[in-house]
């Protein structure tokens, strides 16, 4: 069975910000709830990359560890999905996610949260598949159309794959190849340039 | 390439029990849900304690809502043309997906390409016709609307001429749109007609056109696949082209290219680059001729490619010897090292490709910049061929057709010009009588050329970038009857020119202003009047269909999506109602068929088709465009070509010039100047444009011609006289010969002259040599000026910018009598402008995207941490920032290292604040964006190109201080 | 002679190697290291967060890599549950043992018919309130904390969701009620519970009376100052932790959020195991204990007992236990309080 994963091919981002919005556009996302993020280290600097973030369902996921009401599961798959009508908004998931993942509605006293949403794979959730329930709770189920989640197909360079995890290696491993010498050649040094 | 396959046809998405937390006996979680009654309950409480997750969308359907039509479109934010796929259901428009078979982007998008569904039930939309009656918002109807709008034009054409509007175009028109647009303000009778292009890539057309015969972008983003080397000035495509990052990855990974990019800010297209250099803004000049210091002095120049295609190079190495490494650091600010290894890496890696942009274009001197741009490239022997060329990324989404089509107030479509012989050759192809149109015009005569009087019709306009001058200046010195009294700003925003301090007055002064945008735009908001505005609901590229021409001149089709929106109207609709109200609708549409009250598309496109012989937007029929949007994925990735298929031989939109009749089936140019392939299959020469001979000097191609060209040598422009010459006259049909009499390859209707050129393999234009020396420029060799404002008094000698004009395109326009003041006391840091990612242009549609606009929250200006320190500026802080010419605006601080001490940055996309104050409350209801700030060129100054009058707003002066 | 050989032989091989050893050196390589390498060493640092730029605006979305969560992900999982579980069961166990084996603790005269005022209606108010929120706050918070574990298997996923989400409306919202409530209590009793070192400790060598022969004590003995100490502090570091966790609209990032939990928790855990030995204590293990705090009145004969030094200063305010019922009734009229006899 396949095995889902997320990569970020750091040399590629752009911090173009396509898979934030394409998840936004795909599942109706509101103001304030962000699927998916792009960070950016060194902005501004030598070194400057960007990767997009996102949940990255883990094998032995954090969220579904500390989570009070157990209302994550992880499908065949490897996606790690959660029930809505479970989650009781407690914001466990968050604290322990590596990623921050978790996103919350509202931000509000007496710790109202609202109910977790998060990355779901483009995968659904425990609704049946396609069915309006199911796009009003979690966003759009294209994993059960056979596509893959938007925001990997939409990435301007692609940059950020997804699907199964042997297939990503391969790719990935294309691109080091590609890149090759120049992995250990990168950039100019300004100060030896008189050659 | 990429593989992101479907590993099975059917995921397997069944739930598996965690069984690290279970009981044993718990059954599965999906089970247990499906069967319990308690989850309707469960449900049912957790809501009513906890608030609702999702706000139902007007377009959120399931989809189960109804059978999904998919449409093929293109978006319609920049010049790429990526293309899309909409997914429709009843009418709504419901989903998107990834347009895997299009040749340019293979699925992807940006930020804004991601989000553009939110088009299609955008809120903030101007929704329907509003007019302003005692300093508050009115809904009118339509008629009310061009009834009133009629009137007033009428009025005002009456008392103070024609050339009393201003008809300000768009960039976001369709091809279709862009020709109606320029024909229509010939119909009214002015050439003050012009669109974004002024103030984005009008030096480079300038420049660029007047080296090797065309201003457009050489090779194609899919053509960089095959660089060596990728030279990057001014240009910052990870946020203004994000798509196009993949073709430049792609030669940077595949072929190990070098990428250098030379900026004065250290942008993310620069984290990627193996080089990177930072020049002081406006010093272009300086860095290109001190690369070719290197290039010269090790002889690693084409000497073979300059012999046969290029004339000047010599005078250009004589103003390159004065830029030797020491004067480039003391101009530019870059040491030798750098820019020896940045010329050596392109000199070793050939092709290399040479992109610019705004960086380049948006200076006093941006038509030098572009020259010498394109001496460089020439001087590697870096043009014609695939993985060169000069890859100018253009902005917006039809910017380069909308300049084809000649909404510009110095030529008619074409870039035929404004001369009686350009003005007869479309009275022709619009089938109108030549007098007719010259009737149209003001009959008065403002200036002179050669001692001779200019009538107003052959007269180059007022351009968008000085319209405020158009109207503030005293009448006098405005060389036509009267000063500007109406601006229509169809679908250009006013933030992104300079000035907006004036800008503002202007607004104020005229008599009629008329908004016709999708959204209000900020000239709804900035002026301080109670009456006199009109804002009429444009629809959006994806409420109508028809073409539109992307950077690398392919031209695409656009099915529509939906409907228009509210009471929106589509660009060409409103064209023939008003033009129905002013009395020109049956010449304007005398050959295209109008249904109702829309103007047949293909009818429009048929018309372009038979009169824009120039640069070959005639073979791009309706129907040919058709067939490439059904069949995208069989052009080639790299080459664009179609091999099999329904289109088949054709390279992918036909990239102009697709020479002769669309029956002649010529399969378009995608790298210009290629003459490794024959002129029938898209290769091409350098333009014979400017003349055969100059000082003794052959001007065309010595030995380089054509593959399968009959003349084995350079060649004149084909005409009448020159097809008899050669005796191929005969080759022409009886009827052709009757249409190409007396006429030559741009003025015969039959297409005759081209066919038969193409078929004895000679390029119709000619085959001559490229020029560096532009002999009618202000200056024929690019050379260094000092901006206007400068920081450099030091330089300001040596480097001075030009005399004061009495009159430049109809205006008085100064240049030495501003730069004569030292301004850099009081504004010590140098100020410079750009772009974002999640934003186009000036800003209005893009702010209103909910998706895109969370992204963007504050405007906002990059200052470094000497200069945020120095004046006690933290991350984060309110600032001023106070241009030279004493406009401030107040946004936050990011403090970053991303630019170099003493300049800043600035976005241009925000509008809505002004000197501080909010003007939220002044946007007509539900209309405003979500976000809202000061517009950058509020703060921006005077200056002005000497060939185009491009506005200069990368690099002026300013002081920041703590608000 | 063979010196010189050797010397020669010396020479050549020296030579060899010379030859060999010393190729001239490369040039100075124009290129640098990848700089995204040690980007990537910087993001991997456990001890620290690499904090970056994001376009998305909510606490942390420009931290990369929460470096924090996996420990506290440790802490909650690997020892606060089991700990606490653990705890829970053996204090109650511990209780259940002594009262096996100690039985009740009677009164050493039996009662003796008077009652003395030990504990005002505002005393007694503000124990029960802040009690009534105490068992309701330790309730709701050990359901989040050990309801996975035990309560799933009895209710089911939904079920106990049910139960969560009322858990946690009640912990949220009345938590900010035990503010007010415990720093009420601690006002009113704080003045008799400060530590008297000498008697205290007394007291407390003397096992507290539990084993053998009562201590002297005064009105609190130390094993009631040690509780209320006790429930102060702790009181105080649940209550800054619980507001903390309560109200996360203040930009607190989740490394301030893990921390506070931890707080929480601990504090939580501790109070609600000392708690049992102090319900037990108040209810069942001494006779004619509980309607001491449920009337306010002791009986003399209690107050000799455990309280002696106390009883000593005011034996002399003992009533009968009818008249204390009739003055309460009258109490009553007069009030209209709630007061129950």
């Amino acid at each position: 069975m396949a095995r889902m994963k997320f990569y970020c091919d750091a040399e590629r981002c752009i911090e173009c910000n396509a898979c934030v919005t394409a998840c936004k556009n795909e599942h109706d996302i509101p103001w304030g709830v962000n699927r998916r993020r792009v960070v950016t280290i060194k902005d501004g600097e030598q070194g400057e990359r960007s990767l997009s973030v996102a949940c990255m369902h883990c094998s032995d996921a954090p969220c579904a560890a500390v989570c009070p009401v157990d209302c994550f599961y992880t499908t065949g798959d490897g996606i790690v999905l959660h029930d809505k009508d479970i989650c009781i908004g407690c914001g466990y998931c968050f604290y322990a996610c590596p990623f921050g993942a978790p996103q919350f509605p509202e931000e509000a006293a007496f710790s109202s949260r609202g109910k977790m949403d998060k990355c779901t794979f483009c995968a659904g959730g425990p609704e049946d598949d396609n069915s309006s329930e199911e796009y009003k709770k979690y966003g759009r189920n294209r994993l059960s159309e056979g596509k893959l989640p938007l925001c990997a197909e939409m990435c301007s360079t692609h940059a950020l794959l997804a699907g199964d995890a042997d297939v990503l290696s391969d790719i990935y491993r294309k691109r080091v190849i590609n890149r090759g010498a120049s992995a250990f050649e990168w950039g100019v040094n300004f100060d030896k340039a008189k050659l | 390439m990429r593989k992101l396959t479907k590993t099975s046809s059917k995921i397997d998405n069944s739930v598996t029990v965690d069984f690290k937390q279970a009981m044993p006996g718990a059954i599965s979680r999906r089970t247990f849900l499906r069967n319990s009654g308690l989850m309707a309950g469960g449900a049912a409480l957790a809501t009513t304690i906890t608030p609702v997750m999702m706000k139902k969308a007007d377009a959120a359907v399931s989809n189960t809502g109804g059978k999904i039509e998919q449409v093929k479109t293109v978006c319609t934010h920049c010049s790429v043309g990526c293309g899309i796929i909409a997914e429709v259901q009843n009418g709504v428009w419901t989903g998107q997906e990834p347009a895997f078979d299009h040749p340019f982007n293979k699925g992807a998008h940006c930020a804004k390409g991601a989000s553009i569904r939110e088009h299609g039930h955008g809120e903030r939309r101007l929704k329907y016709p509003t007019k302003l009656v005692d300093g508050k918002w009115k809904k009118i109807s339509w008629d009310e609307a061009i009834n009133e709008i009629g009137d007033k034009m009428l009025e005002i054409r009456e008392k103070s001429g024609p050339d009393s509007v201003f008809w300000l175009g768009s960039a976001k028109h369709s091809n279709e749109q862009a020709y109606l647009f320029r024909k229509f303000a010939a119909m009214w009778g002015t050439n003050n007609v012009d669109h974004q292009a002024r103030i984005c890539h009008s030096t480079t057309v300038a420049g660029v056109a007047n080296t090797w015969g065309y201003g457009a972008m050489t090779n194609s983003y899919n053509d960089i696949h095959n660089s060596k080397s990728i030279l990057l000035i001014g240009s910052n495509p990870t946020e203004a082209h994000p798509v196009s990052l993949q073709h430049i990855f792609k030669a940077k990974e595949e072929n190990n290219a070098p990428v250098i990019v030379i900026d004065p800010r250290y942008t993310r297209t620069a984290a990627h680059a193996d080089h990177y250099l930072r020049i002081r803004p406006g010093t272009d000049v300086g860095i290109i001729w001190g690369m070719m210091w290197h290039i010269f002095e090790n002889g690693w120049e084409d000497k073979q490619f300059i012999r046969q295609r290029v004339y000047g190079m010599d005078e250009v190495m004589a103003e390159v010897k004065k830029w030797n490494p020491k004067e480039v650091e003391n101009v530019t600010g870059v040491p030798e090292d750098q820019v020896y290894a940045a010329a050596k890496a392109m000199a070793d890696n050939r092709p290399g490709t040479f992109i610019w942009c705004m960086g380049g274009t948006q200076h006093t001197i941006g038509n030098n910049n572009t020259r010498a741009y394109c001496a460089f490239q020439l001087a590697l022997g870096n043009m014609g061929v695939s993985g060169g060329g000069a890859n100018i990324f253009r902005g917006h989404d039809n910017v380069q057709g909308a300049t084809d089509l000649g909404v510009l107030s110095n030529t008619l479509p074409g870039y035929y010009g404004l001369a009686e012989g350009s003005w007869k050759h479309w009275a022709r192809v619009w089938d109108l009588d030549f007098d007719w149109v010259k009737g149209r015009f003001d009959n008065g005569s403002y200036e002179q050329k050669g001692g001779k009087d200019v009538h107003v019709m052959n007269s180059t306009g007022i351009p968008v970038s000085r319209w405020i001058d158009g109207v503030l200046e005293t009448p006098e010195n405005v060389a036509q009857k009267d000063i500007l009294k109406a601006m229509l700003f169809w679908g250009h925003a006013p933030n992104s020119q300079t000035r907006g301090v004036e800008q503002k007055k202007a607004m104020e002064k005229l008599e009629l202003m008329v908004v016709i945008d999708p959204y209000p735009t900020a000239s709804a908001v900035m002026p301080d009047r109670t009456d006199g505005i009109y804002l009429l609901p444009a629809s959006t590229q994806m409420e109508t269909y028809g073409s539109v021409t992307a950077s690398n001149r392919s031209l695409q089709w656009r099915s529509k999506v939906i409907d228009p929106l509210f009471e929106s109207l589509p660009d060409h609709v409103i064209m023939y109602k008003l033009a129905k109200k002013l009395g020109v609708a049956d010449q304007m549409f005398k050959n295209i068929k109008v249904n109702g009250e829309e103007p047949l598309v293909e009818d429009v496109l048929r018309e372009i088709n038979s009169g824009m012989w120039t640069i070959g937007y005639t073979g791009q029929s309706p129907e040919r465009l058709k067939k490439h949007q059904e069949n995208w994925g069989t052009f080639d990735y790299t080459s664009l070509k179609a091999e099999g298929g329904p289109a088949d031989g054709d390279y992918y939109g036909l990239p102009w010039p697709s020479w002769g009749t669309a029956e002649m089936n010529h399969p378009g140019t995608p790298n210009l100047y290629d003459t490794s392939k024959t002129v029938a299959d898209g290769g091409l020469t350098f333009r014979a444009r400017f003349g055969v001979e100059r000082n003794g000097t052959n001007l065309l191609a010595e030995g380089s011609y054509s593959k399968g060209s009959e003349i084995k040598d350079g060649y004149p422009e084909f005409s009448h006289e020159v097809l008899k010459k050669l005796g191929w006259w005969n080759d022409l049909t009886p009827e052709e010969q009757k249409a190409a009499d007396g006429k030559n390859w741009k003025t015969d209707l039959s297409g005759g002259i081209q066919r038969v050129a193409i078929k004895h393999g000679c390029a119709p234009f000619g085959n001559a040599k490229a020029r560096t020396v532009v002999w009618t420029f202000p200056d024929p060799v690019p050379i260094h000026r000092e901006p206007l404002y400068t920081s450099r008094r030091d330089l300001v000698e040596k480097y001075p910018t030009y005399d004061d004009r009495k009159s430049f395109w109809r205006l008085p326009t100064r240049y030495q009598s501003i730069q004569a003041t030292d301004y850099s006391k009081d504004y010590p840091i140098i100020l410079t402008s750009g772009r974002l990612v999640e934003y186009e242009g000036g800003g209005d549609e893009s702010r209103s995207n909910k998706w895109l606009a969370e992204l963007q929250q504050d405007m906002f200006v990059e200052i470094h941490p000497r200069d945020a320190n120095n004046a006690g500026i933290k991350d984060g802080d309110d600032v001023w920032v106070e241009g030279a010419e004493s406009a401030k605006v107040k946004v936050k601080a990011m403090v970053t290292r991303r630019v170099g001490s003493g300049v800043a940055f600035m976005p241009f996309h925000f509008a809505g604040h002004f000197q501080g104050k909010d003007l939220r409350s002044k946007y007509p209801e539900g209309a405003d964006p979500y976000v809202l700030g000061e517009a950058a060129n509020t703060a921006f100054t005077y200056g002005y190109d000497s060939v185009t009058q491009m506005q200069e707003s990368k690099c002026s002066l300013c002081r920041i201080t703590k608000a | 002679m063979r010196i010189h050989t050797l010397l020669v032989v010396f020479c050549l091989i020296a030579s060899v190697f010379q030859v060999q050893a010393a190729p001239p050196p490369p040039p100075p390589s124009l290129y640098t290291s990848d700089p995204g390498i040690e980007l990537w060493n910087e993001i991997r640092q456990r001890n620290g967060e690499v904090r970056g730029v994001t376009q998305v605006k909510s606490t942390d979305a420009d931290i990369l890599i929460n470096v924090s969560g996996e420990n506290w992900r440790q802490y909650r999982m690997q020892q606060l549950i089991p700990i606490a579980g653990a705890a829970i069961l053996i204090v109650l166990l511990t209780i259940l043992v002594f009262r096996l084996l100690r039985g009740n603790i009677k009164l050493s005269e039996g009662r003796s018919g008077l009652k003395i005022l030990r504990f005002t209606t505002n005393q007694r108010l503000a124990h029960w309130s802040t009690a009534t929120l105490f068992v309701i706050l330790g309730l709701t918070g050990l359901t989040l904390l050990l309801g996975r574990k035990f309560l799933i298997p009895v209710f089911g996923a939904e079920g106990f969701s049910n139960i969560a989400v009322v858990a946690k409306f009640l912990h949220d919202y009345l938590g900010p009620l035990f503010v007010f409530a415990l720093t009420w209590l601690f006002v009113l009793f704080v003045r008799d519970n400060m530590p008297s070192p000498k008697l205290d400790l007394q007291w407390l060598l003397s096992g507290g009376g539990l084993f053998g022969k009562h201590a002297h004590s005064d009105r609190y003995n130390a094993g009631e100052k040690a509780w209320f100490w006790l429930a102060a502090i702790g009181g105080l570091a649940v209550i800054v932790s619980g507001l903390v966790l309560d109200f996360p609209i203040f930009g607190q990032t989740r490394a301030t959020m893990e921390f506070y939990h931890f707080v929480h928790s601990v504090s939580a855990v501790v109070l609600i195991v000392v708690s049992f030995g102090h319900i037990y204590m108040g209810t069942a293990a001494l006779e004619a204990t509980f309607e001491v705090m449920q009337t306010g009145y002791c009986d003399a004969n209690w107050a000799k007992d455990h309280h002696d030094l106390w009883y000593e200063k005011v034996k002399d305010s003992a009533q009968p236990e009818e008249q204390v019922q009739s003055v309460a009734k009258a109490g009553m009229a007069q009030r209209g309080s709630t007061d129950t006899a």
